[in-house]
């Protein structure tokens, strides 16, 4: 069985971003590039199915990016993940969700798959479109935010959180899937896992080498960005020790009375 | 583009306030844009619904009570849905920013060849283009998305971005024919509700919302519950609250969580990392309560209150309950 997980190169979620007042544009600098955290918890599900599967099973992690950011993959493959295949190409600049879509799920047939394991959501795009229109592009089941599953007999069987409880359901291979933060913690590259990881293969692929028939990067892009702005500034408010609880409750209590939210 | 086409999210006929927000939008939007707004609605309950959506100001309401659409994992929404956009013509499809609604979102953006604008919280219409408002990167940045001229085009909307206000003249009602031959790939086998009857905390006015610092579940349901209930919202929580099992996932609240703006949002013994704060900074008034006055929570709350939640909590119940009586 081939497993093939996305993930994208996102810059640190962990570090507060913020816009330089003079350029406009976001602070990049000591800002290091991570796999999006959606993405390590997919490469985990995929490395628990594995694992369980045995056999010949392969995990093949494939991400889009600039050709800069490609050694950040060595992660993914310290991971456990056994080979990598990375889209890269000046043609794929500015490419929306659409554009997105579509080129990976070109270079994803080529690739060849069982189960697709695709993030949730990213850090920094934060449309968790991809997977749907993936799901399309390719013709095969999407089946979103796992927190179990099972292969048996060529179905797949997938517990799914919902946004009021959760779900059973079950779907032929090949197929998508997307994981919730409950299938399980990522697992820590070991020292012999980082090692490792340096002699696997990342296999890089361009557009030329993918053909696609529509247009993808910002001529194929269906949406444009016009500005970015930060946010309102939100300053720093009153400080109060609370005497005893009494106290502490008539200042939150007066407080509301002010704003008049009782 | 432009029609307007809102989709019902909803669960045997019963939906949530982004609905009403949407199907208001969606009047102004239409109108700006010199086309008609209309709604789709489908699966059990869909024909029941449509006549409390059609106290909207909507042009028409397209049902069908296909019970399919609880028998298989979002084929049928996305075929219906498809089916209803080309019978309407160019159109901006407004879907709410939900689970399920991000899965349609993206479903439907690759059938129609439509950009999506994700996340809005504010729409601009200028010279028939659309262009969206979208906070990204946990908030830190505000982006605006022109949809360029096509068809068709999609937004998921942020649940308590848009008002929602009743009226219009009576849209008409009419099934949605089904769409035939494509095969549904993924079964539903079993559809499990949790904590039903509580109010959704995407589009609850009010969020008290629980961290490490309640040290075991028990303080939610009876420190916080009881506060939330007396100002009419609902209980959250921190990742720390959710992982050690205090409380579901679903309420957990943050950059891995659900994204909240609520008027007013109280954070009980929770510090204020910063992915926990890219999900409520957007709200109206935050008021933390902790033990620790240097806590990080301390720079972005209106209010620091800096004592014990265990004392402070009930007191704080009994005020807002006297005032109420
Ligand atoms: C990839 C990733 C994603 C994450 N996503 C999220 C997310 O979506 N949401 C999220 O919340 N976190 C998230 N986190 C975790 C986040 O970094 C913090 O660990 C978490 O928010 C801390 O939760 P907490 O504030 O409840 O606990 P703590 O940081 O332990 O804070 C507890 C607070 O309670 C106070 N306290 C203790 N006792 C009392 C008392 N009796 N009365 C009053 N105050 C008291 C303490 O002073 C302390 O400030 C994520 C982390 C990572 C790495
Ligand atoms: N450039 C990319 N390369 C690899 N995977 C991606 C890329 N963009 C999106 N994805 C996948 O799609 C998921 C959802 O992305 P998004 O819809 O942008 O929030 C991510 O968690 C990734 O798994």
């Amino acid at each position: 069985m081939k497993i093939v997980v996305t993930v994208k190169l996102v810059p640190d979620p962990n570090a507060e971003k913020r816009i330089d007042s003079a350029t406009k544009r976001l602070v990049r600098s000591g800002v290091e590039t991570v796999l999006n955290p959606y993405d390590e918890y997919a490469l985990e599900a995929a490395l628990q199915l594995k694992e369980r599967a045995g056999g010949d099973t392969s995990v093949v992690v494939f991400s889009m990016a600039p050709e800069a950011l490609k050694e950040t993959l060595r992660k993914a493959l310290a991971m456990g993940a056994d080979e990598a295949v990375f889209l890269s190409d000046a043609g794929l600049e500015g490419s929306d969700v659409w554009a997105t879509a579509y080129a990976m799920s070109q270079a994803l047939k080529k690739i060849g798959f069982d189960l697709l394991i695709v993030g949730g959501l990213t850090d920094d795009g934060s449309t968790g479109a991809v997977p749907g229109a993936l799901a399309e592009h390719l013709g095969v089941p999407c089946i979103t935010n796992a927190r179990k599953a099972e292969i048996a007999d060529g179905t797949l069987r997938v517990e799914r959180e919902t946004d009021s409880g959760y779900q059973t359901v079950r779907g032929p291979l090949p197929a998508l899937l997307t994981t919730a933060l409950t299938f399980g913690e990522p697992r820590y590259a070991s020292l012999k896992g980082i090692m490792g990881a340096k002699k696997k293969t990342i296999a890089p692929l361009t557009l030329a080498d993918i053909g696609l028939d529509l247009a993808v990067g910002s001529d194929g892009a269906k949406m444009q960005l016009e500005a970015f702005a930060p946010p309102p500034a939100r300053g720093k408010g009153r400080t109060v020790e609370a005497a005893d609880g009494a106290a502490g409750a008539q200042a939150i209590f007066d407080f509301l009375k002010e704003k008049k939210l009782v | 583009m432009k029609n307007v086409i809102v989709y019902v999210e909803h669960r045997r006929g019963e939906t949530r306030k982004v609905t009403f927000e949407m199907a208001t939008e969606a009047r102004t939007l239409a109108d700006a844009l010199g086309g008609q707004a209309h709604a789709v609605i489908v699966g059990p309950g869909a024909t029941t619904l449509a006549e409390q959506v059609k106290t909207y100001p909507l042009n028409g309401v397209y049902v069908n009570d296909d019970p399919d659409l609880d028998t298989y994992l979002l084929d049928p929404a996305v075929d219906y849905v498809e089916a209803a956009a080309r019978a309407i013509g160019p159109s901006l499809i407004l879907i709410p920013n939900t689970l399920s609604g991000r899965d349609l979102a993206g479903r439907l953006a690759a059938r129609l060849g439509a950009g999506i604008g994700a996340d809005v919280t504010e729409f601009k219409i200028e010279n028939g283009t659309v262009a969206c408002v979208s906070p990204k990167m946990g908030g830190a940045l505000i982006t605006t998305c022109a949809i360029k001229p096509a068809e068709y085009g999609i937004a998921t909307v942020r649940p308590n971005a848009f008002a929602a206000a009743a009226g219009g003249a009576g849209a008409t009602m009419q099934t949605l024919e089904k769409p035939s031959g494509k095969p549904y790939a993924a079964v539903i086998e079993e559809d499990v509700e949790e904590g039903s009857g509580e109010l959704a905390l995407e589009e609850a006015p009010v969020v008290v919302a629980g961290g490490r610092g309640l040290g075991g579940p028990e303080p939610f349901d009876t420190l916080l519950k009881p506060l939330a209930h007396a100002l009419g919202g609902a209980v959250g929580a921190s990742r720390a609250a959710a992982d050690a099992g205090w409380v579901p996932y679903s309420l957990q609240i943050g950059q891995t969580g659900k994204t909240v703006t609520p008027n007013l949002y109280i954070a009980v013994g929770i510090s204020g990392a910063i992915q926990h704060k890219v999900g409520m900074r957007s709200s109206g008034a935050i008021v933390a309560i902790n033990k620790d006055a240097a806590a990080a929570i301390a720079e972005f709350s209106d209010l620091l209150v800096v004592g014990d939640a265990f004392k402070i909590v009930p007191e704080l119940t009994r005020l807002v309950e006297a005032a109420k009586a």
